[in-house]
This record gives C-alpha cells, structure tokens and sequence, in this order.
C-alpha cells in the first residue's frame, strides 16, 4: 500500500486531488482572514472558496497521477529515466487507465471518453425534446430548461466533436505518415488527461448553487458577468478543454512536420493528415480567444473588473468580438478533420484517385485562411459597427467557394468509380455530402444580412447548426469509427447492424432537423422552453424523431461493444486501402513499425497497376517494385 | 529537453527493443518547432487581451485614458523595460556561450538572466503596491492589470525555466551539439518573447 502511494497512479492521483482542493481552500481562507474579509463570500459571482479549489484539484490530480514526473525529475536537475517504454502499448484493458504515452492507446482513451460525454450529451439533448414536445411546461422549469441546453451544446463541441477528431487522428496520423509515435508524447497523454478533468467541472456545474451555467455555450457578457456560480465552472472548464485542444494540435503540427517517413513529401501526404494540419493551425492560432474571453468574463466575476460593465467604461459587444474570433474558426475546427476522413474513405471504397488532390489540400489551407476573417457573421444583429456588415458578408459567402471545391471533388471521385457500398463508413460518407451540402446551403443563406435578420435567434439557426454538426461532423465521425474499427481493434463490426444504425441515423437526422427549418422561419425562438401553440404539431413531430434518433445510437453502442469483444478477426486490410496504416498488422505492433517505411507514391493509386503509396520494412529492395525515387526529401520547414 | 537524459543509450535491452527512430523530414529540431508554436498560440492570448484593449479605448471612447486623475510612473516602467530588455542579451551570451563549450560564460549568462528577471518582477509588484489604483476601477484598470499580470505570469513562468537551466547548468550538464543545449535554447527563445511582448504591453500602456 505504501508503495503503491508513491507510485503515480490513482491512489497518488487522489490524495494529489484532496491536496490539491486543500491548498486551494486554505489559500483563498487564509488570505481573506489576513486582509479582513468574510472567510465565505457567497455572491452569486463570488464563492471564491469553491472556485479556487476547483482551479488547484485538478492539477493535484495530475501530479499524483504523474504527468508531470518526468518534467519534475527535469527540473530539479536530477538525471532523467531512461525510457524504458513501460508506458506504452495496452497489455490489458487496466493500461487505458494509466497515464499511458502510445498514441494508439491515448486516441482509444479519446474515442472512449468522448463517446461517454457524445452519450451525456445526447440524454441532455432528449430532455430538452422532452420538455419542447408540447407547449408549455413539461418535465423542467425554464431556469433548468437554460442549463440543459447550455450544457447540451458544451458538452457536445467542447468534449465530443472537437476532441473525437483529435483522437482518430491521434490513432492512425503518425501511422499514416510512418512516424513511431507522436512528437511529444507526455504532452500527448497530458492532453487526454485534461479532457475527463474538463468534463466533470462543467457536467458538475449542475450541483452549484443556482444551477448549471445557463448563459448558452456563448456565455455571452453581460448575461454570464452577472450569472449565479454554475457560470464559474463553464469558465474554468474551458480553459482546461483548450488547454487539451491547443496541446494536441501543436503535438500534430510537429509531428507532421518533422516526422514524416522518408519520401513523404507534401503532395504524398494523405488528405488527412491535411486536415488535421489544418485544424491544427486553426487551434494553435484561434482557442487562445476564447481562453481570453473566458479570462475576462471570469476577472470580471470573480475579482470585480469591469471589461463588460458599461457604466465602469466597460465595451458590452468586445465579449461577441473576442469570442467569435475564436469559435467561428472553431466550427471548421469541427469540420475539416471530417472532410479529411470522408476523403479517405470515398477514395478507397471508389477505387479512384481522390478527384483535384492538390486543390482538395489548397482548398482547406484556403478555409483555414478565410475563416479568420468571417466571425462578426454571428453579430449582424449585435449593434456592433455597421460598416463591418457588408465585408464580413462578402467574406462568408466567400468560404463556400473553398467547400464548394471539396464536395465537388468528392462528386468528382465518386464519377465513374466503382463504388463498393459493402461498408457502413462509406454509406456515411455518401449521406455526409447531401446532408452536409444542405446545412452548408442554409449557411450561405444564414450569411446574407437581411435573411440573417429575419431569421435571428429563431430554429431556422438551430437547425443549421445541427445539420452542419450532426449531419456533417457527426456522420464523419461515424464514418471515421467504422472505418478504422478494424484496424483499431483487429476485429469487425457487424455489417448488418452498422446498416440498422446508418438508416436509423440518416432518417433520423432529416426528420429532426428538417422541420426546425420551417418553424424557425416562421419564428419560433430558440432558448425558450416555452413556445406558441401554433407550433405544437411540428415540435411534436420533431421531438419522437430526436427519441428515434437517439434510440438508434444504442445499435451503434451495442455493435461497437460487442463487435470489439467477439467481432470475427478483420485481417490487416479488410478495405484494400493504400495509406500505410492499412499495411501494419490489426490493431499494430505496439511501436508501429520495425523499420520506417519508404514512401514511393501518391497514397491513392487505385486503379493503377503496380502503383504502391509505400514500401515497408522488411520487404526489401524489392527489384519488381516500381519508380523507387530516392529518399532524399528536403522539406520545407 | 532530452538533453540531459544521462546514459539513455547505454540501456539496450535484449528482449524489448525499442520504436524505430522516427525519419527527420524537417531541418528544425522538434522541441524548438513545438516552443514556437506555443509561442505562436501565446501571442494570440495576448492578442485577445489586445483586442479588448482597442475596444476599451478606442470604441468605448472615452473622455480621456488613462482616466482623470491616474498618473502612470512612466519614468519607473521605463527603467524596468531596460532591465527586461538587457536580459535578452544575457541569455543570447549564455547560449552562444554554450555553443563554444564555455561553460563559465554560460553560467555567468544565465545567472544574470535570471537576476535581471527576478528584478523586473520585483519592481512591477512594488509598481502594483503603489500604483494608486484597483483592478476594480473602471475600465482602465481592468486592462491595466490584465495585461501587465498576464505579461507578469509569463515572467515567472520564464524565471521558472531560467531557474531548472541554472540548475543543470551548475551541474555542467549541457554541452555544445544542439542535442546538448535544447534546456538552454529553449527557455531562451521563450524569454527572448516574454521580452518582447513587454515592449509591446509597455508602448500600449505606457506610452500612446
């Protein structure tokens, strides 16, 4: 037992977390003893005794569960441990509890963990279409009704859609990119560990006194400033997400920079791997805004400053500046990691090149550029400077030239291929161009001013919302885990089951969504538990299609679950794809690789005879193998 | 910040051979690019701050900033950014220093560094202490203390590294290959951005 104290893990982790809350206590106490102030302050936007502590546990955590042993060792100059790799690969299913440094096991911790929080938030998502079945009120009272969708929408950016991406990324990119492991790897494991942390202080939110944050997941100034302690949490919470999402994409952008195989160029790079250079340049550059908006609300709350108080001299619109500079970048952050798994999978299942490759990369460097530039979108009826109206219009309707090239491309691909529909990825990918086009097209609607205005903060919004988040990134990810769920877990799902899923999902999705699109024009308001009754039928309508749809996801739940225990064993290649992940065994060698593969070719030569994306280790300087370039790659850097 | 990692290639061990090493596909160092790059998302936070700064001042508008009354010490701030600024130097000698096996001057760099450091922050918390005014006095003092604290939590961060730096360089573990130095450079190139975010904090609120 004492041993087991000192070593990081979760008993260390626990006492590590008692500290932690401790010293955040006691600070906050005894400084307000030694300056003369009540011990307890317990304003709604004070509570600094709860707050603090909240800030200093995790952290406590996270040492006694040793991510930071190796940095101390570091630090206090002692010598540091040799790596041993004892902290890598999964021998048994305690290791995903550890602070593990694989990146196969950390993308299985993402796509785990945040399956867990896809499931909290879809049950949040089914009360809301419980309590809007019928006008008037149903199961909750309107202060609750707020936090269930604030929390509903936090949960599912900040802890589903975004972080998912990065862990099928963190699965199968440096396999893709023959690299033995990500750049950082403690980072990596780091990076995981603050997602759960996240987690738990906004869904904890709920048993603050006042309720859960209630202010939307836009927290907008002066709602939030002035909004009871739950509104704390979601501060806080963000800035350990971000943090989590920042880390991962700086680990992406060095590893796909410096460690790419020999004779990967970037025109050999697969297009997921350049979506996720891009997301990445979109997270390093945009999350620090709404890390500082959250910081400013929070002074704001907690120590009286006055960023969005008018009568101090305080500016009300700077919050919906600050925060739309990072979170419309963050929608695509939410978007591209998609477009890149849709192109894998439409490519191979198509048995084509992927139609335009250089423009498909282009065209999402072009999106990562223009979406710095298309935030005040979200502000046309804001008050906020009118002579910013126009350009930012011209700006949004820009973008959809970008996208408009990517489905294109995929229609493209898709031309005279032959297309196998035997996989449940690739019937997601296919429904994902026509659901994602449809919510692309009310966003270019949604970008000109006057619907913009008409429109305003009616359903019209939520349904493209959801059409572009679930119809287009959630069937991504669906597409995504189906795909390398072979590769992953060595085993296969059930095909049969995977169908039930798809078309219970699809109908689904339109029978939900669509209606809102009506209503919303005809100005039904959102955030409202309460609504006219002249939109009874409609919402009844579109409530038993959330339940149906909701309904569909425990196939989904109960494929995966089963087919990973008793799945008949998938072999190395069940889709005949070329990217090297593909090459490796099912799931991989614990270090991937024995030998770095050499790249030759492009990774999507299907269809040509003896073309080969790469040759791995082991198979030799094959004579039969064709246009073998050197592996002299200067990149750029 | 492998550097130091002392004997790591002496322990092979038969039964469990290691990953492969990874193919370098770019000249720069690894843990250099990843410090930049952090670097890159650090002056985007503070470009959030930024932000409010303009809209505080410039679109709020108002009747004057800083407010009636609030006299910044100008002439203090400005001996304090000399300080920071030379600090810069320092760390450049150390490094340099290291790179010709000079592990005197390397010392001497970062201890100075160091000094220099611990130095700015002193006389920018006495700065608060007798400023006059609160974090809670309007606008202008919300933004005084935000972006003069963050900048100050980047300070002590920085001293944080500078101090794990002394450390093994007082036990003399770095050396002159790039391999051997990266908790030199590192720390280095973070400083050399703590200092010149100062400037750009100090013109904004200092001076225009």
């Amino acid at each position: 037992m004492a041993a087991a104290i000192r070593q990081p893990g979760w008993y260390r982790g626990a006492i590590g977390l008692v500290l932690g809350a401790a010293f955040g206590f006691g600070l906050v106490v005894a400084l307000r003893a030694i300056s003369g102030l009540d011990v307890f302050q317990t304003e709604q936007t004070g509570y600094p005794h709860i707050v603090v502590p909240l800030i200093t546990a995790p952290f406590g955590f996270l040492f006694g569960f040793g991510a930071f042993d190796y940095w101390f060792r570091w630090a206090a100059g002692k010598p540091t441990i040799p790596e041993d790799h004892s902290g890598h690969g999964a021998y048994s299913w305690k290791d995903y509890f550890k602070f593990n440094t694989d990146h196969k096991v950390i993308g299985t911790q993402y796509v785990v963990t945040t399956m867990i929080f896809f499931l909290i938030g879809g049950l949040l998502a089914l009360l809301i279409r419980a309590e809007l079945a019928q006008p008037g009120a149903q199961i909750v009272a309107a202060n609750t009704y707020n936090g269930l969708f604030s929390t509903h929408a936090v949960v599912m950016i900040f802890l589903f859609i975004i972080p998912i991406f990065a862990g099928l990324a963190n699965y199968v990119l440096p396999l893709m990119i023959g690299a033995p492991d990500m750049a950082f790897p403690r980072l990596n494991a780091l990076s995981f560990w603050l997602l759960p942390i996240a987690g738990i202080i906004f869904l904890a939110s709920f048993l603050a006194p006042g309720g859960a944050f209630d202010a939307g997941w836009t927290g907008y100034a002066p709602l939030s400033t002035g909004a009871p302690l739950g509104q704390s949490f979601f501060n806080i919470g963000v800035q350990f997400a971000g943090a989590s999402s920042i880390a991962t994409a700086l680990n992406f952008l060095v590893t796909i920079i410096t460690m790419r195989a020999p004779g990967m160029n970037l025109w050999r790079m697969p297009l997921l791997v350049w979506a996720n250079l891009s997301t990445s340049l979109l997270v390093v550059g945009a999350t620090p805004f709404v890390a500082g908006a959250q910081f400013m609300v929070f002074f704001d709350r907690i120590l009286g400053m006055n960023f969005f108080n008018f009568l101090e001299g305080g500016d009300v619109i700077s919050y919906q500046h600050i925060f739309w500079f990072y979170s419309h970048p963050a929608v695509y952050i939410m978007m591209l990691p998609g477009f890149g798994i849709v192109s894998e999978i439409i490519s191979t299942h198509a048995r084509k090149p992927v139609f335009g490759y250089r423009l498909m990369a282009l065209a999402l460097i072009g999106i990562v550029v223009l979406s710095y530039s298309v935030w005040a979108h979200h502000m046309f009826v804001a008050g906020m400077f009118d002579w910013l109206r126009v350009p930012i219009m011209i700006t949004t309707l820009l973008i959809a030239v970008p996208t408009g090239i990517k489905v294109f491309s995929w229609l493209g691909t898709l031309f005279y291929g032959k297309i196998h529909t035997y996989s449940t990825a690739m019937l997601f990918s296919l429904a994902f161009i026509i659901t994602f086009t449809v919510g692309g097209i009310s966003g270019v609607m949604l970008g000109m001013i006057p619907i913009d205005i008409h429109v305003s903060d009616t359903y019209f919004v939520v349904a493209h919302i959801h059409f572009v988040l679930f119809g287009g990134s959630v069937f991504t990810i669906f597409a995504g885990i189906y795909h390398w769920f072979p590769k992953m877990t060595g085993r296969m799902y059930d095909e049969r089951l995977g169908r039930v899923h798809f078309w219970g999902t699809v109908i689904g999705t339109w029978l939900t969504f669509i209606p809102m699109h009506w209503v919303g024009m005809d100005g039904m308001p959102r955030r409202v538990a309460d609504y006219a009754s002249q939109y009874g039928d409609w919402n009844l309508m579109i409530s038993i299609s959330a339940f149906l749809l909701g309904a569909t996801q425990l196939v989904f739940l109960y494929n995966m679950i089963v087919s990973w225990r008793f799945g008949p064993k998938a072999g190395n290649n069940p889709w005949r794809a070329n990217t090297i992940e593909w090459q490796v065994s099912s799931p991989p060698p614990v270090f991937n690789f024995d030998e770095i593969p050499r790249v030759v070719g492009g990774p999507y030569e299907y269809g040509t005879p003896g073309a080969r994306h790469a040759i791995m280790g082991g198979e030799g300087e094959g004579a039969e193998i064709p246009e073998t370039k050197p592996s002299t790659v200067t990149a750029p850097s | 910040m492998e550097s130091a990692s002392i004997a790591a290639h002496g322990h092979v061990d038969e039964h469990h051979h290691g990953p492969p090493e990874a193919h370098q596909s770019a000249r720069i160092d690894r843990t250099v690019l990843g410090i930049l790059l952090f670097i890159l998302s650090e002056i985007m936070l503070f470009g959030a701050f930024f932000a409010a700064y303009f809209f505080l001042r410039v679109v709020a508008d108002p009747d004057s900033w800083p407010p009636a009354g609030i006299e910044l010490p100008v002439l203090i701030a400005g001996i304090n950014t000399a300080v920071l600024i030379s600090s810069s130097f320092t760390v450049h000698y150390a490094l340099e220093a290291i790179k010709h096996n000079n592990h005197r001057g390397l010392k001497l760099g970062l201890t100075l560094t160091w000094l220099l450091g611990a130095t700015f922050l002193f006389i920018q918390i006495n700065e608060y202490i007798h400023i006059g005014f609160t974090p809670r006095d309007g606008a202008f003092g919300s933004i005084f203390f935000s972006l003069t604290g963050l900048h100050g939590a980047h300070v002590f961060v920085g001293l944080l590294l500078l101090t794990f730096a002394n450390i093994r360089a007082y036990r003399g573990h770095f050396g002159p290959e790039q391999k051997d130095h990266l908790g030199v450079e590192v720390p280095g190139i973070y400083w050399h951005f703590v200092d010149i975010m100062w400037i750009i904090v100090f013109l904004a609120i200092y001076i225009i």
